[in-house]
């Protein structure tokens, strides 16, 4: 608005002003003759009323400010004018240096034709973006600024910054703990054992919020075997045993063999063929002459069945023969079976009554039984409490023994020096483990292989070949 | 009937128990995972007592567990840590294989670990409950110490075995807690006392391995891990029990002077420190110095007759305890480099014994061969060039079997090139009527201090040495009423065996001073058999029987020394035949 209200004060002052083009063709007004048009009505005011002349002119002042910075009839004719006196020696001076230049620097930086066209050529300064300044709720900011500086004046410290200086620091520096794996060489230990204060959280709560510890099993508690962790080599074992021990140890151990031979040897027989199964010459030429050498024994045979059939028919005729009972027949059956339980409840009457007279007998032969139960008893515990010692069968493969570490007597060494240890102690924990029911006997996986492997014969292998 | 059908394996033993795979499954482990699992929580498999009922009428063998064990590990924090780890493998392979370092050394420096502590606080809730599993860590640890560094395992592990090993090792010097050793084929088993609790280990001889394949290192490991867990925390508490510092310094020197005077040439600067500690040639600081030591003495109780007798034979065996704890002390010892360092130091420093090497052979060493002071010089070779007059030249069985024996035995029998006395184990522990070895009852009538002329004797070619001890071993063991009767039947017994060398020893001197023993002795006998004739026909029986028995060992026993005497005698005439 402004600026068109500038534009109309330039205009009016401006009378005998000179457009640069005449737009308005007086012809043009001439020839067209000029329509009426009722002009009490808005529509036609704006579609009838001729503004050319005025636009035409605003047009121009907006050209001559765009391109001169100003009106041109405001301006002083020195800046619109100069004496032209001919090309002058600098001019003439100067072209030549920057083409030296340019070849010094090879190619210069000159601008793109694109970025030429995009910029800005209008000396009209760009309108000022008010929004740009303005500041929301400034006048509050203001006067919260100036409060605080009082406040900073008088030395108290707003709550905001308070809290943040009470805020602990967080120590960026050191890392998180770095958590050292278990195996660390330098680990540092502590009293785990040592006693602690109990947590002050209620038990209910820890209960159901599932926060407390959990119990650990009873049973968990107890060992799964009973031997001990450590078992003692016997006393032949020494490097340099007395001579009944190692007698003793070497005895064992050769006891042990010997079974495992035993073993073996009847695994053996078990697979051997049998001799009578072997093929002889006789079994041969029987098994040649099958089928050709063999009435005398269907003749036999034939005899022997007939009788066979005689007795089948004789059953299934006694089957069909069994008739209805008549009435008289049922009532004497009932009769006797009556009679029959009768006779059996006055007899267990009379036993009982006997038994009176065998008390003694009887208790006797009750002490026996108790004792017999007792025994048994005895015996079960007994073995059940062997069978805590015995490893038990804990997966697929059973618990087997090392072989017993043994030292022939021409292996013994004279002395510690030149003694060579018997057996991996590795093994013999392993083992141990396994004996005490703590991990289940495995055999190492096999390796197995997926996919064939296919041999080929290297070329240059094949050119010597 | 009516009702709903009962299915079958829905009660019962079927729901108490779980198969492996199962439990695998609901906890979303991997079979190694779970594995590792349940070695460090300390769930063991079980064998159900009707395997049929629980395999749901199969027999396959499977590996069981008990459901209750497998719902309590899923409270378990680490499954979340194993997990976590295998997400973190699976991330650092993505990484590897697209090359991309940085993101390799990120995951690196996030690698997720987890902490034993609290499952050794719940397994064993007590600290004595910890000392008394702790064979198995020892035996682990001393085991995994001595692994050479060959990828089998872990280095970062060995070295922490080591160090926990030596830690014990410390602690065992300074307690004075070792009671016994025995030198086997295998390793060394040595038992310590600490704390009231027995407790056994064994150690593997150096450089003696050969890796076996059918052994799973991935378990041992895991065992391991947990145990050194677990060691580490008992050693701290025992170092404190003893008012030791932990880790353990040595005594008086500070680090820095050590390293001073240390020579470079056995370790890195960084490593010489606890070089010298397992050297265990000088003792640890205390937190607190060490005032005199005060003696434990058992309290008195004023008690009637039998709790007296007790009493008595308790305070004795506190002396004869007391006096082990000594056995080496003020003696000063010397190895050669022949012999193993590391287990003799030990060894001496547990007595009381002064203990140094050659400079070239270990760190830590305290004086020179050429010190005047030094009473034994430990050698196993069957000559040495240069002899001191003044110290003992022995071999390092005399150190294990005085150790074993409880005094120091003669040493005569233990110099250079002398065909050794047999190592006896001290593990077993005869009852009366057992066989004995001679040299085990030389050794005990020397701790009854009667070293006497006999045993001069026996040197020269004599051959009576066992039956004499015999006599005197049976005299000492008489507590039981039934004991005299078995001596007589001994004596006969041996009088058979031996012939006539009895008769031939019996003195005139010696029959006065018996007298009135044998007098006590017949009355004694005569009460016995007046309580014999009065018994019940049905405690006779039992006593007879028991007796036979008796008898039956005494013959055994008998015969194994008539056995042992002739192979002795053979020896001897070889060794004769060989000297000619």
């Amino acid at each position: 608005m402004a600026a068109a209200r500038r534009l109309k004060r330039v205009a009016a002052s401006q009378a005998g002003f000179l457009t640069l083009k005449s737009a308005v063709d007086p012809d043009d007004l001439v020839s067209s003759r000029r329509k009426r048009v009722n002009k009490n009505k808005k529509k036609n005011w704006n579609k009838h009323s001729y503004i050319n002349d005025v636009e035409d002119f605003l047009e121009d002042v907006r050209h001559q400010e765009r391109t001169t910075g100003g009106l041109l009839s405001e301006k002083s004719d020195d800046s619109l004018f100069f004496l032209d006196v001919g090309q002058s020696e600098k001019a003439e001076q100067k072209a030549p240096e920057p083409v030296e230049g340019r070849k010094r620097r090879g190619k210069a930086p000159r601008p793109l034709r694109i970025d030429l066209i995009l910029q800005r050529d209008s000396l009209v300064p760009p309108p000022k973006d008010v929004l740009a300044y303005q500041q929301p709720n400034a006048k509050k900011l203001r006067r919260i600024a100036q409060k605080a500086e009082q406040l900073a004046a008088k030395g108290v410290v707003p709550r905001r910054q308070k809290r943040l200086l009470n805020r602990r620091p967080v120590d960026r520096t050191v890392k998180k703990s770095a958590a050292a794996a278990n195996n660390n060489p330098d680990r540092n230990y502590y009293d785990i054992w040592e006693e602690k204060v109990k947590d002050s959280a209620d038990p209910w709560y820890l209960k159901q919020t599932c926060k407390g510890p959990v119990k650990r099993p009873e049973k968990l508690s107890q060992k799964p075997s009973v031997i001990p962790a450590v078992e003692v080599i016997a006393p032949g074992g020494s490097y340099n045993p007395d001579f009944l021990s190692h007698q003793a140890l070497l005895r064992e151990a050769h006891e042990v063999e010997v079974k495992k031979q035993k073993q073996e040897a009847k695994l053996e027989k078990q697979l051997a063929v049998n001799r009578e199964d072997t093929a002889t010459e006789e079994t041969n030429l029987r098994e040649q002459v099958e089928g050709l050498v063999e009435e005398d024994d269907e003749k036999i045979g034939d005899e022997e069945a007939a009788p066979n059939e005689d007795d089948e028919e004789a059953a299934v005729a006694a089957i069909a023969v069994a008739e209805k009972k008549t009435e008289k027949q049922r009532r004497k059956e009932k009769a006797e079976k009556i009679k029959a339980q009768r006779r059996l409840a006055s007899r267990r009457q009379i036993d009982q009554k006997q038994q009176l007279f065998q008390l003694r007998s009887i208790k006797t032969s009750i002490k026996h039984q108790e004792h017999e139960t007792e025994t048994k008893q005895i015996k079960r515990k007994a073995k059940q409490e062997a069978q805590k010692a015995q490893p038990r069968r804990l997966g697929k493969l059973k618990f087997q023994a090392t072989d017993l570490e043994v030292q022939l007597s021409d292996e013994l060494a004279g002395s510690l020096r030149q003694l060579k240890p018997e057996g991996s102690i590795l093994k013999d924990r392993f083992k141990s483990l396994q004996k005490r029911n703590i991990i289940e006997p495995r055999e190492r996986a096999k390796f197995k292989r997926r996919l064939k492997v296919k041999y080929v014969e290297k070329r240059a292998f094949k050119e010597i070949a | 009937m009516g009702g709903v059908q009962k299915k079958k394996f829905e009660r019962g033993s079927a729901t108490n128990y779980i198969t492996r795979n199962r439990a695998r499954k609901k906890l979303m482990l991997s079979l190694p995972d779970f594995r590792r699992l349940c070695i460090l929580k300390g769930i063991y498999p079980h064998e159900p007592k009707h395997k049929k009922k629980v395999n749901k009428g199969s027999t396959a063998p499977r590996t069981f567990y008990l459901l209750k064990d497998i719902r309590f590990l899923l409270h378990e924090p680490i499954v979340g840590k194993f997990r976590e780890y295998k997400i973190f493998v699976r991330k650092l392979k993505k990484a590897y294989g697209k090359t991309e370092w940085s993101a390799v050394e990120r995951l690196r420096e996030n690698k997720p670990t987890y902490k034993l502590d609290h499952i050794i606080k719940e397994r064993y809730p007590s600290f004595i409950d910890a000392l008394r599993d702790i064979d198995d860590a020892l035996c682990m640890c001393f085991l995994f110490s001595t692994f050479a560094r060959t990828g089998k395992c872990h280095v970062q592990t060995i070295q922490l075995c080591r160090r926990l090993t030596v830690e014990w090792m410390n602690y065992v010097i300074t307690a004075r807690a070792l009671r016994k050793v025995f030198i086997s084929i295998k390793g060394i088993y040595y038992q310590a006392e600490v704390m009231g609790q027995l407790i056994t280990w064994l150690v593997p001889y150096q450089f003696s391995h050969d890796h076996p394949t059918d052994v799973d290192y991935r378990v041992m490991a895991t065992f391991t891990e947990f145990y050194t867990t677990l060691l580490g925390f008992v050693n701290f508490r025992l170092y404190h029990s003893l008012n030791l510092v932990y880790p353990p310094k040595l005594d008086g020197k500070t680090e820095s002077e050590l390293k001073d005077e240390d020579e470079e040439d056995y370790a890195m600067s960084s490593e010489s420190y606890s070089e010298k500690l397992s050297a265990l040639s000088s003792s640890l600081a205390r937190v607190v110095s060490p005032g005199e030591e005060e003696e434990a003495e058992l309290d008195q109780f004023p008690a009637d007759s039998e709790d007296m007798e007790k009493m008595e034979a308790r305070e004795k065996e506190q002396k004869q305890l007391e006096a082990q704890k000594k056995v080496f002390e003020g003696l000063k010892f010397f190895l050669n480099r022949e012999v193993p360092r590391e287990s003799l130091a030990f060894v001496i420093r547990c007595f009381g014994g002064e203990v140094s090497w050659d400079k070239s052979v270990c760190i830590g060493s305290k004086y020179d061969v050429t010190d005047e002071t030094i009473t034994h010089h430990i050698v196993d070779r069957p000559t040495v060039d240069k002899q001191f007059i003044n110290r003992y030249y022995i071999q390092p069985q005399w150190v294990y079997d005085c150790i074993n024996a409880k005094i120091l035995l003669p040493v005569e029998d233990y110099f250079l090139g002398v065909t050794l006395p047999p190592h006896l184990s001290p593990f077993v522990e005869e009852k009366d009527g057992d066989y004995i070895p001679p040299e085990k009852l030389k050794i005990m009538a020397l701790q009854r201090g009667e070293k006497t002329a006999q045993d001069q004797e026996e040197e020269d070619d004599d051959e009576e040495e066992g039956e004499e001890d015999d006599e005197e071993d049976d005299d000492e063991g008489d507590e039981e009423e039934e004991e005299n009767e078995e001596i007589n039947l001994k004596k006969m017994e041996e009088q058979r065996s031996k012939g006539k060398s009895l008769q031939v020893k019996v003195t005139a001197g010696k029959v006065k001073t018996e007298n009135s023993a044998r007098l006590a002795q017949e009355e004694k006998a005569e009460e016995k058999r007046l309580a014999i004739m009065m018994m019940k026909r049905k405690e006779k029986y039992l006593y007879d029987k028991i007796m036979f028995g008796k008898k039956r060992k005494v013959r055994e026993a008998n015969k194994l020394a008539a056995k042992r005497k002739a192979h002795d005698d053979a020896e001897k005439v070889k060794k004769k035949k060989t000297r000619k």
